[in-house]
């Protein structure tokens, strides 16, 4: 039987992975389920059309143990990235802790990309975030496509400033999916310590 | 907001527990939740007679979620929110009632439970929380020292290789 301890103090964090349509978002997830250690996941939750388009989002617990006596909680979830979705996509941004931003390599889904990420700062804004506070990772996925463009060209379009830390990734073959996840917690735990 | 919610379990905590617990004596639901917006269990508690529930913190989420899109839906329509959502199955009634800005109660019981009585025990049960819930707000945060960061950066090395 399912119960909390009541004694223990939790740490919970909300991270959301964002991008454009298609980008890889839903593969990034369904990759950590199959193949994270089964006793740190729970079930995850996909809220989908029938062509497997996330309609309002995927969702994935994840319980890491505890750290310092803190039972440590993460909850992973995709937005759709398909642009009509807008409204959903910005209830899922509530409450978030941390954001990994799933850019898509392909030579004609630059402009999809620029346009998801000024889409995330406007969301962002409506909370009462400011980007810039948030522990964000850039993953440049599908790295495998044949003519993928180069990182730098994609990051001049998506972080002109160089600001964020950048992970590259081919979400379908696994390749760099948990390097983002450590990535983005590390940062967003580091951000308890700090004094803000 | 971007702070990740800490729930520090105290004697709040306790005491929030102790009024699901009276609110399952006196209505006969099953399972109880208090949720918090962003779909995390923040405390649980069922019937001594129920069977094994479903997993918690996937109910938690869809009824954040479901809750989150209602009331977006009220904004678009004029009004501020749209307080409770009772969806009724043959055999079952889920029941989400605000808890405040923060969180949501949320009963699972059979359809031969009583709705009426269901709703004016819950209304009582939310009025006593939200009173807890914002005692809560003034407990000062917990503050980590360096060492967290360290002991945390290793066990997701550990972890996720
Ligand atoms: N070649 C290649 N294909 C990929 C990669 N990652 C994902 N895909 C494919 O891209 C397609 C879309 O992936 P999803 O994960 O569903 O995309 P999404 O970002 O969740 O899309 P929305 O839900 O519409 O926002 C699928 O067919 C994936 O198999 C990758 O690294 N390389
Ligand atoms: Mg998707």
């Amino acid at each position: 039987m399912s119960t909390i301890n009541f004694a223990a103090r939790e740490i919970n964090c909300k991270i959301v992975y964002y991008g454009p349509g298609m980008s890889g978002k839903t593969t990034n997830l369904k990759h950590v389920f199959t193949k994270v250690p089964t006793h740190l996941r729970g079930e995850m939750i996909s809220l989908a059309t029938e062509d497997e388009r996330t309609l309002f989002f995927d969702f994935l617990p994840l319980d890491l143990g505890s750290v310092q006596g803190f039972k440590t909680r993460f909850h992973l979830y995709t937005v759709p990235g398909q642009v009509f979705y807008n409204a959903s996509r910005k209830l899922i941004l509530r409450g978030v802790d941390g954001i990994v931003f799933v850019a898509d390599s392909a030579p004609n889904r630059l402009r999809a990309n620029a346009e998801s990420m000024r889409n995330l700062r406007e969301n962002l804004l409506e909370h009462g975030l400011d980007i810039k506070t948030i522990p964000m990772i850039l993953q440049i996925n599908k790295r495998d496509l044949e003519g993928a463009l180069p990182v730098e060209m994609i990051r001049a379009v998506i972080d002109p400033k160089g600001e964020l830390l950048i992970t590259e990734a081919s979400a379908h073959e696994g390749r760099g999916v948990f390097e983002t996840l450590k990535a983005v917690s590390k940062m967003v735990l580091e951000r308890l310590s700090q004094p803000t | 907001m971007i702070e990740p919610s800490l729930a520090l379990y105290g004697e709040t905590f306790e005491k929030v527990e102790q009024h699901l617990e009276e609110l399952l004596a006196a209505t006969g639901v099953r399972y109880c939740l208090l949720v918090d917006r962003k779909g995390f269990v923040l405390s649980h508690k069922e019937a001594l007679w129920a069977p094994r529930p479903p997993a918690l913190d996937s109910v938690a989420t869809l009824v954040a979620g479901n809750a989150a899109a209602t009331g977006a839906l009220a904004n678009m329509l004029g009004e501020s929110t749209f307080s409770e959502q009772i969806h009724q199955g043959e055999k079952g009634v889920l029941y989400v009632e605000s808890v405040g800005d923060s969180a949501l109660l949320t009963l699972i019981f059979d359809s031969s439970v009583p709705l009426g009585r269901v709703k004016v025990y819950a209304k009582k049960t939310i009025t006593a929380i939200t009173g807890l819930l914002k005692t809560l707000q003034d407990v000062p945060a917990v503050s980590f020292d360096q060492s967290f960061s360290v002991s945390a950066s290793a066990l997701l090395d550990d972890l996720l290789g």
